[in-house]
This record gives structure tokens, C-alpha cells and sequence, in this order.
């Protein structure tokens, strides 16, 4: 009894380390939370300023036009979030495509080069974009040359079709990075599933459908869930760096939203109270998620 | 093959590290280009052999940690100015720049009580920083040190200005001048449209009547001359966004400055109208509304950058640089084309006037600039001494002329009549090496990078008798007395654009005051970001629409937009700010 008490403290000794750091690094934090309950303005400290309870909350939608505006900023990161869950089935079909090519050499190639722009930063995606898409770019040269037209199009001005654009960008960014999972699931397949259906004469169409896929659907579904509860943040790099004063409005994501103000000019507050908000609805989503994963496949993630 | 390889690889390795030398130049003075590197590290080790001993009486080898809001640089001060500095006081500076670092350095620094050791800041923020109790009282000691105490009226009438002040002396402006708050002694000013001689003369030198008479010459220039040497398709304007909502003004800084021409001048979210009233940004009949209208119909006519909206400072200022932008409307613009071989052969750009306009300028900074150095209520007593010291020595003569002129028998020489000659007038721009001697290094890499003075360089030189600011040395107006500036001057009659506008009654001078201004309450903080961001917005797509019907459409929905997101309180915000500076500067008038 002594023994297993002993030992029972010292495998909690273990896990110290890993609690200190969350408290640290995720509890901790949320004491910033503070800010959203002041009118913060540095570099006065919290002590000197003044209690101002929720007015910052109401502040957001005291009247139509902040409402509306609001309602936009929801829009683009329902859309933007939307898109990308609409097409999530895509990385999963690329790796079992990817997964079809006999020629070893060349899928790897496919792979390496679909892998490597998820390491390349935003910023520098831009560069590549203003390069490429400038009023006197190549595929504006391009297109002047062929006569197709006579003015620059100005690609990167436009507003139009924004939010496709934006998940284009990030597919081509994210898509061999997002198949490794996929990848590495289809690795795990048992062979002797293969043989029997080649053995029941199975050609290779049907062989994806009734093997491959099924065999990688609740590894699809475990990442799906986990992007639902995401929902609201599709982070703010890819949005910061293509904005511009013409797509400001469709382009704009609760996350580019927060920064702009906070960063923009001080709204501490505000942006802290949008936060507060954004963090609620998270833990809301990822809880009715989980619900959802436990009535269709029986068992929750969390 | 084997060879081929290494080669290859030797190359690649060669152009990175080119590549780093390039960017390390610009940025970081520690990196100076490869070629000198070694003789940097030289310089370094015999610099601290030589000041050992002085540092030994004077300052130990102390650190000045100054925050620095002008500062484009962060890190420590390195090369020559490094030199002058730890020759007379033994300290090294450690610059910290916003600029560089972010403006939330600004909120993590304020919040653990210590700034700096000298901190340089905009006056509200000063201001704000003095309440929080951040900035120590200099008062009882500001008596002895003479440099500072030649300016003692301006630092006066600037600290009893500060909220609840009970005669403290906590700050001190910058680039204060001694001449008078309502005067203007420079030749050129800040903002005025500014067009290539070469072409202009081209077109017959015809006169210019107003806006779009403005248009019909940079027209035809472009007409004229579609294409730099290069081949690369040049626009009379080249506009770019980094800057907007800067300065403390709402709306595109390009379009902001341009309001200007007509007399008039952005405070806040208000215009103030030459004939001392505020009106609205939104206001249809004051200038925002014009010269928006004014670059729209410049798009329509073809001769906006179809890149202005997107492009980022760089690409604009390599333009400039590349001769693909025909009108300039900075002072400071020419400096990235005009080299005294365009001035020679008459292709640099120069002031041309427009009949209707009115151009305002800020009077000589008699009173300062707007930034303000202060002390850290955190340094011990004889850290303070030091930087006291310090800061007399950078308001002294010497000081001034190490920080506006550079070095003696490197950037001047001084002729038999005590006054000064430029030699090496490029060492800015091309960054010169600097002889061993002076600190070593190039002469741009070793810049003073606190890059804010006491002293302002159009001050006089009492050693001289001239300004600090070369350019109006007699010796510099003779040797860049060029055949274009000589035509310039028969065709206007007149010898500088300043006093071709004296002399037409075209000039507004605002006269210089020391008034603090309320800092923006968290309210209102977020109301004029807002707002900002909402200007800037429909301003741009207002100047890429096809018809006046979209345009002034686009108008309404910014002026509902802003509305709704309490633009009226910014606006009485404002003026109640403003107000206060106007009456004083009205006292001059």
C-alpha cells in the first residue's frame, strides 16, 4: 500500500514539469483577459486606469453600422473557414492519387515539390504574388504580348473572388503538407487487404473506392472535427499580407481583425474584448463537435 | 565534373553572402560591406585600446539605453559617431527604435516602469509618460549646463505647458532654431509640386494655371516620354499607402500632403482652412475632397501607377530613383534623383508654380519640432550626470556640427575666413569609407542614429556664422550654381522657390508654438483608428473609379460608413485639441 503511494507521488512528479508549463504558458495568459474590462491605454499602468465592466462588449454593436460591420467581418471567416472545409476532401484524394503513381522516383518528386511552399512564409508568398500578378508582371506581360489585352489587369486591386483566391493561395501552400497525414494512414493499410480484392478481380478504380478510402475516412473525419473547432481562427498571416486598401472589406478575418485594431492604434481593449468572444464561441464549437463526433462514430476526440 | 561542383557551390555560397552584405549595409552599421569587414573589426579593437583610458576618468564604459522614437535603426551606436562619443565621454548608446522594433516595444517598456535612459518621444506620448511618472525632473540641475540653458525660453514655455506642471523641467524639444516662431528661413519647403526642368523646358516652359492645367503638362510630358532610358514605363504619379494615417493625420498621407498646395492642412480629422477655422475631413468644398477628384481625374487620364495602390515604399522610392515618376511633392523626393550631374545637365526636378495655389509651411521650429528628449526617472546619479552632460554636449556647437555637418577634414574643411567648403559630399548616399582615424567604417553605418537633434541644422553656426546645414553655405550656393538654376531663376525672377513665393503672397506660414496636446482617450483611440482605416479605404478606390457618378457614390458610403462609427466625437474631439494650438499661433499673426 505505502509502496504504491510512493510510487504513485513519484509518477506524478513526472507529469510536474508538463503541468507547470501549461499553467505557464495557457493558464497565465488569460489573466491579459483583465484588459478587456478597462479603458487601457499605455503607458499608464492597470492600476491607473479606469473599471469600465462590459462597455467595451456593447461597444461592438451599439449601432447599425458597427453591427453590419461585425456581421461582414463574421462573413469573411464563415467563408474563408467554410471554403477551405468545403474542399477538405481534397489533400485525401491528392495522397491517394499521389499514392497510385508506380514511378517511385517521380511521386516523390510531386511530393517534395507540393510539400516545400508550406515552408516558405507568407510574406514571401506575396512577394512571389506582387511578382508575378504587378501591372508589369509576367502573366500581365503575358497577356499584353498575346494581345488578349491592352491595360494591365490589376489582380491584386480587385476584391472580386476573394476569398476563392485566398483558398487557392492556401491549397497551393498547405495541400502536400496536409496529404502527409493521408500518406501516412494509406501506409498503414494491411496488404492482405489489397491482394484479396485484386484476387476478386477488383480493378484499380474499385480498389480505391472500396479500400483506400474507407480505410482513411476516420482519420479524414478526426481532422475535420478538429478544423470545425477552428472554425474561427484561420489565423491572420495569409490575410495581413494580401490585404490592401481595395479588399479590405471581404479580405478581413476575425483574426486580421483583432490585430488591426490592437496594432492599428491601441485598441487594447476592444481587441481584447473580441478576443474574449472569439475564445468563448471556440469552446462551443469544439464541444458541439465533439457531441456530434460522439452520436455518429461512437467515440469523441477530447 | 567533380570540379564543376565545387565551383558551383563555391559561387552560390559567394552570391549569398553578397547578397547579406548588401542587406547589411542598409540595416544593421555593425555589417558594413564585406570588402571592409576586416577593417572594421580593426578599428573596433584599437577604438577600445585608445579609449580605455579615457574611459578609465570619464564614463567606465557606460551605457545610454535611448528610446527613439526618430531612431531607423536598432542596436548599439557603431563607427564614427560611436568614436566621437566614447573619445568625450567614455559611454556607448544603445538605441531603441519603435520604428524598428514596433510600437507595442512601447506598451512592454512603459509597463516595467523603465523606458530609457533618455528617452525621445512625440510630445503626447511625453506627456503621457511624465503623468505615469516615467521621466525624471531635471529642474535643479539644468542651470548648469549653458548649451541647454541658451535655449532655457523654449524649454520653459514648453514644460509650464504640460498638464499640472509646477515648474518642473522634465523635457526638452528638438531642432529648436533661433531665429523667430513666425519665420521661415529655409529655401525650399516641404511640400510644393515639383517637375523635371528637362521635360518642362521641352514643353516651352508654359505657365501653369491650376490642377488641370497641371494634368495637360505631366500629359504631354508622358506623351512625350513614355519610357525611361531603362524601357520601363514611367507615370506622372507613383503613390504608395505605407505612410497612411501618419503624422497624426486621417486619410492617405500622398493626398494629405497635396492639401497643402491650397493653403490647407490636416489636424486630426479636421482641415485647418488658411483663414483659421476647422472644417471636417468629410467637408465637400476643403481640398481632401479636391485633390482626391484631382488624382481620380489623373487615373482616368492614364497617368496614375496602376501599381500605386498595392505597391509598397521600396518599389515606389525605386521608381523614383529609376526616373519613372514625373511630378514629386516631398522636399526631400529629389534627393533619389537629383545628383549635381542632373543638375548640370538640367534633368533634375525643381519647383514649378501653379497659378491658384497658396502653399502652407510650419514656420522655422523656433520652439521645436514636436519630439521632446527627457531623462528616466530610473538612472542612478551619476548615470544622470553623465547624460546631462551628454546632452549639453549634443545642443553645443560641436555636437551640432558632428551631428549636421560630419567630420572636419572628412565632410568639410574650413576655409581662411573660419567658414566651411564640403568635401565629399556623397558620403551619405554612397556610404563612404571612414579613415581609420575618425572611427573607421562607412560614413552612413556610423551616422549618429539617435537621428533627432537639439539643435536644429538651419541654426547658425556661431563658429562660422553660417547655418549647419551645408546648403546654405556661400561656398555650396556657388559651386551648385548650375545653368538650369539659372534659367530657372530668369524665367521666375526670383532666387529660390521660397522667395518667388514670398514675393507672389503664395506663402501660409503657420507659425511655430510649444503647446502640448491632449493624448487620445481609449475611446477615442479606437474611433480615429477606425475611422483612418475607413478613409484610407474608400479614398484609394475612389481614386481608381471610371465616373463621377461611382466616385462621389463611393463618397457617400465612406461618409455614412464613418458616421456610424462615431466620426462626429473625433471631430469635436479634435478641434477642442486643435483649438488650443490655433489661438496661440493666432497670437503671432
Amino acid at each position: 500500500m505505502n509502496k504504491r503511494k510512493i510510487r504513485g507521488y513519484r509518477e506524478f512528479l513526472y507529469i510536474v514539469p508538463f503541468l507547470i508549463l501549461v499553467g505557464i504558458f495557457s493558464y497565465y495568459p488569460l489573466y491579459g483577459w483583465v484588459y478587456a474590462f478597462f479603458d487601457y491605454k499605455p503607458p499608464f499602468p492597470l492600476s491607473k486606469e479606469t473599471f469600465v465592466g462590459f462597455k467595451w462588449f456593447s461597444y461592438m454593436i451599439d449601432n447599425d453600422i458597427k453591427r453590419k460591420q461585425l456581421g461582414q467581418v463574421l462573413m469573411n471567416t464563415f467563408a474563408v473557414s467554410g471554403l477551405s472545409m468545403l474542399f477538405s476532401w481534397f489533400p485525401m484524394i491528392f495522397a491517394v492519387f499521389l499514392n497510385e503513381i508506380k514511378c517511385k522516383p517521380y511521386r516523390k518528386f510531386v511530393q517534395t515539390a507540393t510539400t516545400l511552399p508550406n515552408f516558405i512564409s507568407w510574406v514571401l508568398v506575396y512577394s512571389i504574388a506582387f511578382c508575378v500578378f504587378n501591372s508589369t508582371g509576367v502573366v500581365n506581360s503575358i497577356l499584353t504580348d498575346l494581345g488578349v489585352i491592352s491595360k494591365p489587369i490589376m489582380f491584386l486591386q480587385s476584391s472580386e473572388h476573394i476569398w476563392f483566391k485566398m483558398w487557392l493561395w492556401l491549397t497551393w501552400k498547405n495541400a502536400g503538407w496536409a496529404a502527409i497525414m493521408y500518406i501516412a494512414a494509406i501506409s498503414g493499410i494491411d496488404e492482405e487487404l489489397y491482394e484479396a480484392a485484386r484476387v476478386d478481380g477488383a480493378n484499380r478504380i474499385q480498389i480505391i473506392f472500396h479500400i483506400t478510402i474507407p480505410s482513411i475516412l476516420p482519420t479524414y473525419f478526426v481532422l475535420l472535427f478538429l478544423n470545425i473547432a477552428n472554425f474561427l481562427s484561420n489565423g491572420m498571416e495569409q490575410f495581413f499580407v494580401f490585404q490592401n486598401n481595395f479588399n479590405r472589406q471581404t479580405i478581413e478575418v476575425l483574426d486580421l481583425y483583432v490585430y488591426n485594431l490592437a496594432m492599428g492604434a491601441g485598441g487594447y481593449s476592444l481587441s481584447t474584448a473580441i478576443g474574449i468572444l472569439k475564445s468563448v464561441v471556440s469552446i462551443i464549437l469544439l464541444c458541439v463537435t465533439n457531441g456530434i463526433s460522439k452520436l455518429t462514430r461512437g467515440e469523441g476526440f477530447i | 565534373m567533380k570540379l564543376r561542383k565545387v565551383t558551383a557551390l563555391l559561387l552560390a555560397g559567394a552570391m549569398i553572402m553578397a547578397s547579406l552584405a548588401g542587406c547589411g549595409s542598409q540595416s544593421a552599421p555593425a555589417a558594413s560591406s564585406s570588402g571592409d569587414a576586416a577593417t572594421t573589426s580593426d578599428a573596433g579593437s584599437s577604438d577600445a585600446g585608445a579609449t580605455d583610458t579615457a574611459a578609465a576618468s570619464t564614463g567606465d564604459g557606460m551605457v545610454f539605453e535611448i528610446y527613439d522614437a526618430a531612431a531607423n535603426y536598432q542596436g548599439m551606436q557603431t563607427g564614427w559617431f560611436q568614436k566621437v562619443v566614447n573619445d568625450r565621454f567614455g559611454v556607448d548608446l544603445n538605441i531603441i527604435a519603435p520604428q524598428v522594433a514596433g510600437d507595442a516595444i512601447f506598451q512592454t517598456r512603459a509597463s516595467s516602469g523603465n523606458l530609457g535612459d533618455i528617452v525621445l518621444l512625440d510630445a503626447t506620448d511625453f506627456s503621457d509618460c511624465v503623468k505615469s511618472g516615467l521621466i525624471k525632473d531635471i529642474s535643479a540641475d539644468l542651470g548648469n549646463y549653458p548649451n541647454l540653458m541658451k535655449f532655457k525660453e523654449q524649454i520653459d514655455v514648453y514644460n509650464q505647458g504640460l498638464e499640472g506642471n509646477a515648474g518642473e523641467i522634465y523635457g526638452i524639444p528638438t531642432e529648436m532654431m533661433d531665429t523667430s516662431p513666425s519665420s521661415y528661413s529655409q529655401d525650399v519647403i516641404y511640400s510644393s509640386p515639383l517637375l523635371r526642368w528637362d521635360l518642362y523646358k521641352e514643353l516651352g516652359c508654359p505657365d501653369i494655371k491650376d490642377l488641370d492645367g497641371l494634368l495637360d503638362v505631366l500629359d504631354q510630358m508622358m506623351q512625350a516620354h513614355p519610357t525611361n532610358d531603362a524601357g520601363d514605363p514611367c507615370y506622372p504619379f507613383s503613390l504608395w499607402a505605407d505612410w497612411d494615417g501618419g503624422d497624426g493625420m486621417l486619410g492617405i498621407a500622398n493626398v494629405v500632403q497635396l492639401t497643402t498646395w491650397y493653403g490647407e492642412k490636416l489636424r486630426g480629422s479636421m482641415i485647418l482652412k488658411p483663414d483659421g477655422t476647422f472644417t471636417p475631413l468629410t467637408d465637400k468644398n476643403a481640398s481632401y475632397y479636391k485633390i482626391l477628384k484631382f488624382l481620380n481625374t489623373a487615373y482616368r487620364r492614364g497617368l496614375v501607377d496602376p501599381d500605386s495602390g498595392t505597391q509598397d515604399w521600396n518599389s515606389a522610392c525605386a521608381k523614383m530613383g529609376a526616373g519613372q515618376v514625373y511630378l514629386m511633392w516631398y522636399s526631400w523626393q529629389v534627393g533619389f534623383w537629383n545628383s549635381q550631374d542632373r543638375l548640370e545637365d538640367g534633368t533634375a526636378f525643381i519647383f514649378i508654380p501653379v497659378e491658384d495655389q497658396n502653399y502652407y509651411c510650419d514656420a522655422d521650429a523656433y520652439f521645436g519640432s514636436g519630439r521632446v528628449f527627457g531623462v528616466g526617472s530610473q538612472v542612478d546619479d551619476a548615470k544622470y550626470q553623465k547624460i546631462m552632460e551628454f546632452l549639453d554636449w549634443y545642443a553645443s556647437p560641436e555636437g551640432a556640427t558632428f551631428e549636421h555637418t560630419g567630420i572636419e577634414g572628412f565632410n568639410y574643411e574650413v576655409n581662411a575666413d573660419g567658414t566651411y567648403t564640403a568635401i565629399n559630399t556623397n558620403a551619405l548616399m554612397d556610404n563612404l569609407p571612414v579613415p581609420e582615424e575618425y572611427g573607421g567604417a562607412g560614413y552612413n553605418d556610423g551616422n549618429n542614429a539617435i537621428n533627432q537633434w537639439i539643435v536644429s541644422s538651419n541654426s547658425i553656426n556661431p563658429n562660422t556664422g553660417e547655418t549647419y546645414n551645408k546648403e546654405y553655405w556661400k561656398s555650396w550656393k556657388e559651386a551648385t550654381m548650375t545653368q538650369m538654376k539659372k534659367e530657372w531663376q530668369e524665367k521666375f525672377g526670383a532666387a529660390e522657390p521660397v522667395e518667388w513665393m514670398k514675393k507672389n503672397n503664395k506663402l501660409v506660414i503657420s507659425p511655430n508654438v510649444a503647446i502640448s496636446l491632449d493624448s487620445d482617450t481609449a475611446d477615442i483611440a479606437v474611433i480615429r483608428n477606425q475611422c483612418n482605416e475607413i478613409v484610407c479605404d474608400y479614398s484609394w478606390r475612389m481614386i481608381f473609379v471610371d465616373d463621377d457618378a461611382t466616385f462621389d457614390a463611393t463618397w457617400d458610403e465612406m461618409t455614412a460608413q464613418l458616421e456610424g462609427n462615431g466620426f462626429k466625437d473625433l471631430c469635436d474631439f479634435d478641434t477642442t485639441k486643435h483649438t488650443k494650438e490655433l489661438e496661440a499661433k493666432n497670437k503671432y499673426k
